[in-house]
């Protein structure tokens, strides 16, 4: 058994998924608050979206008469699965956990492509036009940013010799020369536009906005109500939190993990990875102010340069090992 | 899995990486206006690539020549092209044969080809980063494509332009040493080339009345 | 002899700038003293090139016996096209101005200048920035008419050709890096230097580097697929520009692949470079008589035979013989006095009949002489017929090409000329000797322009007689120290590690 003061890795874990789960909604609330200060405005509390979700889940549930038990069941499948990503990807420790050996990368990507499957077919069990097209076009995009995230896979994949996150995490700390070889900073944009892309934002998305011509991801909820919406939105804001995790710890900013189970250095990992999600997101938030949607057919354009970002990685990592 | 470059070659490829971008961008730039500024910016990252050369490897020559490249190709090419389209107030929208996606579709392909074709030689070396002069020779690849499948003159001289940045930046990884003399000829000559396209779009403008090259259709067989 | 170099770079040089303020009278005698001194001059450099390695003068300017072969080509032009110039520009005096005729002989000048300095300075960087800077002046040439066709021709060339000479340059850059191998990161590019050190140099870079140059400078020599500006630009400038293009600025790029040819045999041995000017040489020789004997424009068939000729030229490198080394060389003059004396005669029947279509030209030789009859002389010449230079050079190169072991090629090739040779010599025979009224091709009587007999201008008739007796010359008695100059450009060309 563990030492006095050290933390046994399956309770590590355990506190991987909870950061992300009991994280998620402060994050989104500050981002929230944020972009609402950037525009001018007060903006909602930073703690909003957990007395959102209160509210939501002590509210009453209202099913269309044509769903089906498609329509309830969805929006816990995607929760489970975003309780599972947590488990496979370094969220606070720089080595692995015994679980995160489950699935490389790709299995992670998985998992998540399965929640987004599952709440677009819930928007399409509705019935709902504007439900329906929400779902159509999320998955319509979401096969447009596949091959992307596959490019960026592999440029993962052949820099580190293996699919695992945190091989690439330990591989980026080991020296500054794999922080700025090409291959690393392109596969890194790409997946920062594939971000963009998944977690509905400018100028894909306005994740704000009640226009429901222009809406993507939003729609697949407009016909949900009470506890399923609550998990929804939920789900949301842990993809958000899941998705800007990848970037930081993976990507980017592997440092500040626990590299030891010390119970204060994975003490210290959680307010260091939510610290460094807000910094990201209120570039997100900034973004978000900078650029004005795009039209919904530009957005393949869009996505077309995220591809040609991860290709690239892929392709200068052949030529001279770059 | 290749070791790492080292930094000043991670830094260079980068440089060299972000010029390929540009010149993607460049391709699908729908306005002349913002393709002229890409180039701007590109040639800026060029000179920066110079600076960063002269710094590692200490070549002195370099800086002069970053210093000219700066006020030819950031300042003065792209206020010469500017002028002109200042001038011609029509159709500041450049012509594309093809959508965006095919576009760049193409150019994905044809720099593979050219990343490739220079990968394929196995030049390696300590001090000379092969993976630069793989992506300069993407660059003209691509610089081939923006305008081939641009049907303006102005997007036509940008394409040479950038194709010369691409070659610019080949020549700063591979052959930092040339002699400065033959440097500053080559960007004198570019000048000479810049005013002398300069001098033909407009007469083409004059004549046409459209920056447009539809119109050029006249000699053939 | 080192004087020599230096006043060959300065003077023309000068001459152009003084063209811009001095009136058009005395530039045009200027015009025609300069390019006849730097003609002599030239010539007096043949004997020490002969004899010596390299004539240098300080570390920027060179020649050696490959050098002087394309600037006597050049500076014979020069001289042979100030004379024509004089006479087919006074007819345009009163209608373009004295600002016109100022920027024709500045560029005129300029235009021969920097293809004079092209051979002579030392070293690939050099060298390109040589032939970049007559891209940008005859891309001005070719535009001065101030024409749509001009245009159009002049946009086209300036883009393709400058696309091509940012191959070469990346060419250039890659040379550079095989010779850092050697000589470490810096050093300059000078001949002497490369040649030296040619058999070191990492082979597939300089694989690389031939290729790039063959297809660059290829773009401005006119090798197929590389040549579509070419006849654009050479039926659409003034004529005296079309007869520089043609015979001496072609020529030139083609010295530029011969200079890179020279290394890459040093480095690789020769079966590489030489295939890859055959697949060059053939295709462009094939597309050349095709498109010859479908041609109706007099200016864009010579354009075409131009084609035609730096097909022949990379073939008969590619055969590798000194033999057709030698006759290469010789076709290089051959073909600058052949080519310049058909534009030269074209220059005067388009004046005359005012249209360059030639179904609509009949009886040139009533109603032009001298010039009309030595057109067909040229073109004559231009398709290999004896006693003229080409007779003797093309001879020269079907001989290496029968000694080497693909003995077919020079088969293949010797069809392909005979089929240009119909194309060319069939419409303009018919143009200039059938009567003047006749059923145009497709039967119906058209109204053919019929002008008076006589000569346009006697100094157009000089240009063609100084070039027909040069083609007389290298036909039937080249001189000694001609042949001694070849001989020696072709063994330093042949020099295989």
């Amino acid at each position: 058994m563990a030492a006095l003061g050290t933390v046994a890795p399956r309770i590590v874990q355990a506190l991987q998924v909870a950061t992300i789960v009991l994280g998620a909604p402060l994050v989104s609330g500050i981002i929230s608050h944020v972009e609402a200060r950037l525009q001018g405005r007060r903006g909602p509390r930073m703690l909003q979206p957990y007395y959102d979700l209160a509210k939501l889940f002590r509210k009453e549930t209202v099913v269309s008469e044509d769903a089906s038990w498609v329509f309830l069941v969805a929006p816990v499948i995607a929760f489970v699965c975003y309780l599972v990503v947590p488990l496979l990807i370094p969220v606070l420790t720089t080595y692995g956990l015994p679980l995160g050996y489950m699935g490389d990368i790709l299995g992670g990507g998985f998992v998540l492509a399965l929640a987004g499957f599952s709440v677009a077919l819930a928007g399409t069990e509705s019935g709902a036009p504007y439900a329906q097209l929400g779902g159509s076009r999320a998955m319509t995009f979401g096969a447009l940013v596949e091959p992307t995230i596959l490019f960026v896979v592999f440029a993962v994949a052949l820099i580190t010799g293996t699919d695992l996150p945190y091989a690439l995490a330990a591989t980026v700390r080991s020296s500054t020369s794999e922080i700025v070889r090409p291959a690393h900073v392109l596969a890194a944009l790409a997946f920062f536009l594939v971000v963009l892309v998944d977690t509905g934002r400018i100028p894909v998305e306005t994740h704000t906005g009640t226009l429901e011509f222009g809406m993507i991801d939003e729609a697949r909820t407009l016909e949900h109500s009470g506890a399923p919406l609550a998990l929804l939105k939920w789900g949301a804001a842990m993809k958000q939190l899941i998705l800007y995790t990848i970037l930081i710890n993976v990507f980017v900013a592997p440092w500040g993990l626990a590299g030891t189970s010390k119970l204060s250095s994975v003490m210290l990992a959680i307010p260091s990875l939510l610290g460094k999600a807000i910094v990201l997101g209120c570039i997100f938030a900034v973004i978000d102010n900078l650029f004005s949607k795009l039209r919904l057919f530009k957005i393949t354009e869009f996505i077309a340069s995220a591809f040609l970002l991860a290709v690239l990685a892929v392709l200068v990592y052949y030529v001279g090992g770059g | 899995m290749a070791p790492a470059p080292s930094t000043y070659a991670g830094v260079a490829d980068v440089a060299a990486v972000l010029v390929l971008l540009t010149e993607f961008a460049m391709l699908r730039a729908p306005l002349l206006r913002s393709q002229v500024r890409l180039y701007a910016f590109q040639s800026l990252v060029v000179t920066g690539l110079a600076v960063d050369i002269a710094v590692v490897r200490h070549v002195g020559d370099l800086y002069a020549l970053a210093i000219v490249s700066f006020v030819l190709k950031v300042v003065l090419v792209p206020g010469l092209v500017l002028r002109l389209l200042g001038d011609a107030d029509m159709d500041l929208a450049g012509s594309s044969v093809l959508g965006v996606a095919s576009m760049i579709l193409i150019a994905l392909a044809v720099s593979a080809f050219g990343f490739f074709a220079v990968g394929s030689l196995q030049v390696h070396s300590a001090a000379l980063p092969t993976t630069a002069l793989a992506i300069a020779a993407a660059v003209i690849l691509v610089a081939f494509v923006l305008i081939i499948l641009r049907a303006d003159v102005v997007s036509q001289a940008i394409g040479f332009f950038s194709l010369e940045n691409g070659v610019s930046v080949a020549s700063l990884v591979v052959a930092a040493g040339l002699p400065l003399v033959v440097e500053v000829a080559f960007l004198f000559d570019l000048l000479v080339a810049v005013v002398v396209f300069g001098v033909i779009m407009r007469v083409h403008h004059d004549r046409a009345n459209t920056l447009s090259t539809e119109k050029l259709d006249r000699l053939k067989g | 002899m080192a004087i020599t170099l230096v006043i060959l770079v300065v003077f023309p040089f000068l001459v152009a700038a003084a063209s811009l303020a001095l009136p058009i009278a005395i530039s045009r005698y200027l015009t025609i003293f300069t390019g006849m001194t730097t003609f002599a001059l030239s010539l007096s450099l043949v004997p020490a090139a002969a004899d010596h390695a390299q004539v240098a003068a300080g570390s920027l300017l060179r020649v050696d016996a490959l050098s002087v072969v394309f600037v006597v080509a050049t500076t014979f032009l020069y001289g042979a096209t100030g004379m024509f110039a004089a006479g087919y520009l006074r007819l345009a005096e009163g209608a373009p101005g004295r600002r016109y005729g100022r920027r024709f002989y500045a560029g005129i000048n300029l235009f021969c200048w920097s293809m004079l300095i092209a051979p002579i300075v030392n070293g690939l960087a050099l060298l390109w920035v040589a032939i970049e800077v007559t891209t940008v002046i005859s891309a001005l040439l070719v535009a001065i008419d101030d024409t749509d066709g001009a245009t159009e021709a002049s946009w086209k060339y300036v883009l393709i050709a400058s696309l091509g000479l940012g191959i070469a340059l990346f060419a250039t850059i890659i040379m550079y890096y095989a010779g850092t191998t050697v000589f470490g990161a810096a050093y300059n590019l000078s001949f002497t230097k490369l040649l030296a050190g040619a058999r070191h140099f990492p082979p597939d870079v300089v694989r690389l580097s031939f290729v790039l140059a063959v297809l660059g400078f290829g773009t401005k020599m006119g090798l197929f697929p590389v040549h579509t500006w070419l006849p654009d630009a050479h039926s659409e400038a003034p004529t005296p520009i079309s007869a520089l293009l043609s015979g001496a600025l072609l020529a030139v790029s083609f010295y530029a692949i011969l200079r890179y040819y020279q290394i890459a045999v040093r480095s690789l041995g020769s079966n590489f470079p030489r295939n890859v000017l055959l697949i060059f040489g053939l295709a462009s020789l094939l597309i050349a008589a095709l498109y010859l004997l479908s041609q109706h424009d007099l200016k864009r068939l010579l354009a075409y035979s131009s084609v035609e000729h730096m097909g022949i030229l990379a073939i008969g490198m590619s055969f590798g013989a000194p033999i057709a080394i030698v006759g290469v060389l010789l076709h290089v003059l051959a073909h600058a006095a052949a080519k310049g004396t058909a534009f030269f005669g074209a220059g005067s029947v388009v004046r005359k009949f005012g249209t360059k279509d030639m179904r609509r030209i009949r009886g040139g030789i009533e109603a032009l002489p001298w010039s009309g009859s030595m057109l067909v002389v040229a073109v004559l010449a231009l398709s290999g017929m004896p006693p003229f230079g080409i007779f003797r050079s093309e001879f020269l190169i079907v001989e290496g090409g029968m000694s080497d072991p693909r003995e077919e090629i020079a088969a293949l090739m010797v069809v392909l000329i005979t089929l240009a040779f119909f194309g060319l010599s069939w419409y303009t025979t018919r143009t200039m000797l059938s009567p003047k009224q006749g059923s145009s091709d497709d039967g119906q009587t058209l109204a053919l322009p019929t002008p008076a007999k006589g000569e346009v201008s006697n100094w157009i008739v000089a240009a063609m007689v100084a070039g027909a007796l040069a083609l007389v010359i290298l036909g039937v008695h080249p001189p000694a120290q001609l042949g001694h100059l070849l001989s020696r450009a072709s063994a330093e060309l042949a020099v295989v590690r």
